[in-house]
């Protein structure tokens, strides 16, 4: 079966094979992390059709047709996204380790919401975890993404 | 094997053991002829390379030691590059905690630095024959004072030549008034990585032919494996080999799925291990508390507690929490022969090589460690038993193999906070002097280090007698931000309020009273200011809580704002000021102290492992509950430190007071005094 990963035309041989692993390990994108395995923590989260989707719980028949989107995909020919350059502007990170999960989900909620609250930033967020504690420079970053608080 | 330019070597960073014995043979890039480590080379095309055997698990340590080193080097921040952690490449480092970075590798590279701007100098000196006195150095060249046409890159001045210099320990450093980055906001240097998803942490390596293995665990703490019977996952899809050696029975596969599917269907039988559903914590370490040691012992306590206005008696308790960074432990081994790479997200790179060595019976050097990105650690990641675990299976297939865990994995075999118990007993005068001050604090487990970390009191008090134990443990305790200070600052800084509500004094005032450290004291009232601290304001559901500390020789002071509605506590704002010394990063800092807070907001509120049947039963985050974004409150961090004094640690004062802090501010809004962690649990 056949589905675009990053604008490219991939082939996936076993629909049931894990989303995540099939980016991880098949495709080598390893943007995408592994963190709970249970949709728990956000760390694995891609776009499929512009929509956040928790890769760990999901399979490659499941979104067959559909176009995903990972972290490498993010950005073009070498210019970073808004979103991308806020993370760095508000020094919104430690380990990073979560960040490229929080980066997609950001990415989501501004497609369907150019201007948010603050208060629509934290529920859009809020099943994504950062041990590192950096959540309000994740706040002020997708605001500052947003062109500034509605 | 001498690289071109300019080369800085020496011994292991100060203060560390290499100064007592572990001399010379434990370096990393250390080849016979070349005692001494390299800590820094100018390359001939301009740029530097700093190595230094710490890793980078967010604590920014990566862009603090470059900023140090482009302040003594006069040259742009982006002309540094940084290699850490890697045993074939690094000095020798005994391992990345205890907020030691900065501290003593970030003095030893800014000495490292500062013996090559001498050295360049001297070639300049030379090469425009000018005495150095006329020379002016300024972004990675060396000019003419009177003619800056004539100016020599770093770069041109190091081309065509091999020079090796020891550092000079005597070597002028930057004075403050001359830093250019130093003390300014800075980006983190490794930032585009981490939002590209290009940062490679260890469970991301992948390398060719390599296997996935998922490894056999028990049922429960101590139980031992009598039969397994493999034979339904032999032939599965995927699957390659089972491997046992002693105790470790592991699956080996093509990939991470099919590796998961024949352990799912391998049968086990264990025998003994821990049972029972009701397991009393507390009851262990009071039963079993052993090998005390006096931290503090001044005056004579029993005498003040005769003559005493007040005494007061209270026992505090801090359960063992789950330390949870967000990537679980992996590791991928690679033999060639006799040699062995593992590439790891170890908080000690240099601690799993001897370790390795030792089990394969092969020198160090032939062991590589490379720790990568680590994706959090909080002390835990000291443990590692995942290298060895990698390397023994790489070693039985022949073949490289990446053993990762699973969440729950992660969990079960790393380490835990351990849980304290804490009994104090003060006297104080109706003036809130206090004049006497016991502490007895059982911590879990072996290591006595952990239990002794900010036991001792602050307060200017004659009669103190201060004891720490340690005492058995159920489940593998281990390093946690701030070890037993976050414990002990939470029984003390707790108590400390009682003593200000018996005799009706403000917490701000009482603490005032009995502070003479002037460290202690300015963070206090920095804290207190910018929070509105206002004495004698009648509680409200809206709670206020400030609390003292000091971890790693930084001082801090935290005061939090909340609301109690019903058994949920909101935490609003925290405001923390801390005195660590020199600041190299204020931006890196400031993110260190945001971070401990809401790392300390969970231990405070709801985080605690909770044990039966003989194994931890909330190992899923669905059962385990962490701060998440709509937690987070608004904080503010202050810095109060002297820039002529030196650095101290960062990542881990800030948590020892937020949990105090906490139950203080909802002792101010409900009466409630709960001295038992985490506090959420215990509300009425």
């Amino acid at each position: 079966m056949a589905l675009r990963v990053n604008g490219e035309e991939r082939e996936a041989p076993n629909p049931r094979r894990n989303l995540l692993s099939y980016l991880r390990y098949d495709l080598g994108l390893t943007g995408t992390k592994y963190g709970c395995g249970e949709g728990l923590c956000g760390a694995c989260t891609v776009l499929v059709d512009g929509q956040p989707l928790r890769s760990c719980m999901s399979n490659v028949g499941a979104v067959a047709g559909g176009s995903i989107t990972t972290i490498e995909g993010v950005g073009t020919n070498g210019s970073l996204h808004t979103v991308q350059q806020a993370f760095i502007e508000e020094s919104a990170m430690q380990c990073g380790y979560c960040i490229p999960g929080f980066i997609m989900a950001a990415i989501g909620l501004l497609e369907r919401e150019p201007r948010p609250s603050r208060d629509t930033v934290r529920q859009a967020l809020s099943s994504n975890l950062c041990r590192c504690g950096t959540y309000l420079r994740i706040e002020r970053a997708v605001i500052r993404a947003a062109g500034g608080p509605r | 094997m001498r690289d071109a330019g300019l080369s800085i070597v020496g011994d292991t960073a100060p203060g560390f053991p290499a100064r007592q014995g572990y001399g010379t043979r434990a370096y990393g890039n250390t080849s016979p002829g070349t005692p001494l480590a390299r800590w820094l080379l100018m390359r001939p095309d301009g740029r530097v390379t700093i190595f230094a055997g710490k890793v980078e698990y967010g604590q920014n340590i990566r862009t603090g030691l470059a900023v140090e080193v482009a302040d003594e080097l006069r040259m742009p921040l982006s002309a540094v590059d940084v290699v850490l952690g890697d045993t074939d490449q690094t000095p020798w480092d005994m391992g990345t905690f205890g907020s030691q970075s900065t501290a003593r590798v970030g003095l030893q590279l800014r000495m490292a630095a500062a013996t090559a701007r001498e050295a360049l100098l001297e070639l300049a000196s030379q090469r425009l024959d000018l005495p150095r006195e006329d020379l002016v150095m300024r972004d990675g060249s060396v000019a003419s004072n009177a003619d800056p046409g004539r100016a020599f890159t770093y770069g041109q001045l190091v081309d065509g030549q091999t020079i090796e210099r020891e550092i000079d320990e005597e070597v002028a450093l930057t004075k403050e008034r001359d830093f250019t980055v130093m003390g300014s906001d800075v980006r983190r240097i490794d930032a585009q990585a981490r939002v590209t998803g290009r940062a490679v942490y260890a469970q991301d390596v992948l390398r060719p032919g390599m296997l996935f293995a998922r490894i056999l665990r028990g049922p429960s703490f101590g139980a031992r494996l009598v039969e397994v019977d493999a034979s339904a996952a032999e032939h599965m899809p995927g699957m390659v080999s089972v491997v046992r050696d002693g105790d470790l029975v592991a699956v080996l596969a093509d990939d991470d799925e099919s590796a998961d599917r024949a352990l799912s269907v391998i049968q086990a039988t264990w025998e003994g291990g821990a049972r029972g559903s009701k397991i009393d914590i507390p009851g262990i370490l009071a039963e079993t508390k052993r090998d005390p040691v006096a931290v503090q012992e001044t005056g004579d306590v029993d005498e003040a507690f005769r003559h005493a206005d007040h005494i007061l008696e209270a026992t505090y308790y801090a359960p063992h929490v789950s330390t949870l960074p967000m990537e679980p432990r992996a590791a991928v081994a690679e033999w060639d022969g006799d040699k062995l790479t593992v590439w790891a997200g170890a908080q000690r790179p240099f601690g799993l090589r001897t370790e390795l060595a030792g089990m394969f019976r092969v020198p160090e050097s032939d062991v590589s460690v490379i720790s990568m990105e680590i994706g959090g650690g909080f002390g835990t990641k000291s443990w590692y038993p995942t290298g060895a675990e990698a390397a023994k299976l790489a070693r039985i297939a022949g073949r490289p193999v990446r053993v990762a865990y699973t969440r729950q994995e992660d969990a079960t075999e790393g380490t835990f906070r351990p849980a304290a118990l804490i009994e104090i007993k003060s006297a104080f005068g109706t003036d809130g002097t206090i004049t006497a001050w016991q502490c007895e604090a059982i911590h879990a487990g072996p290591m006595g280090y952990i239990a002794q970390r900010g036991a001792q009191t602050p307060y200017a008090v004659r009669d103190v007698a201060v004891h720490v134990y340690c005492a058995n443990t159920l489940v593998r305790v281990g390093s946690y931000r701030s070890l037993g200070a976050a414990a002990n600052h939470f029984a003390r800084e707790s108590h400390v309020d009682e003593i200000a509500s018996t005799i009706g004094l403000d917490p701000f005032e009482l603490r005032m009273r009995n502070l003479s450290d002037a460290r202690y004291r300015s963070v206090l009232e920095a804290a207190a200011s910018r929070f509105g601290w206002q004495s004698g304001v009648p509680p409200t559901n809206r709670g206020v809580g400030l609390s003292i500390g000091e971890d790693v020789g930084s001082y801090v002071a935290s005061c939090v704002e909340l609301a109690v509605e019903g058994r949920e506590i909101r935490v609003r704002r925290v405001v923390t000021a801390i005195d660590c010394g020199l600041v190299v990063n204020p931006e890196g800092v400031r993110n260190q102290v945001e971070g401990s807070t809401v790392m300390g907001l969970g231990g405070a509120l709801y985080e605690a492992i909770e044990i039966g049947e003989g194994s931890i039963l909330n190992t899923s985050l669905s059962r385990y509950q962490v701060p998440r974004i709509t937690d987070s409150p608004e904080i503010e961090v202050v810095l109060t430190g002297d820039p002529g004094a030196p650095s101290t640690g960062a990542g881990e004062p800030g948590l020892v007071t937020v949990a105090p802090a906490v139950a203080n501010a909802v002792f101010d809004s409900t009466g409630q005094r709960v001295r038992e962690l985490p506090l959420k649990r215990q509300l009425r």
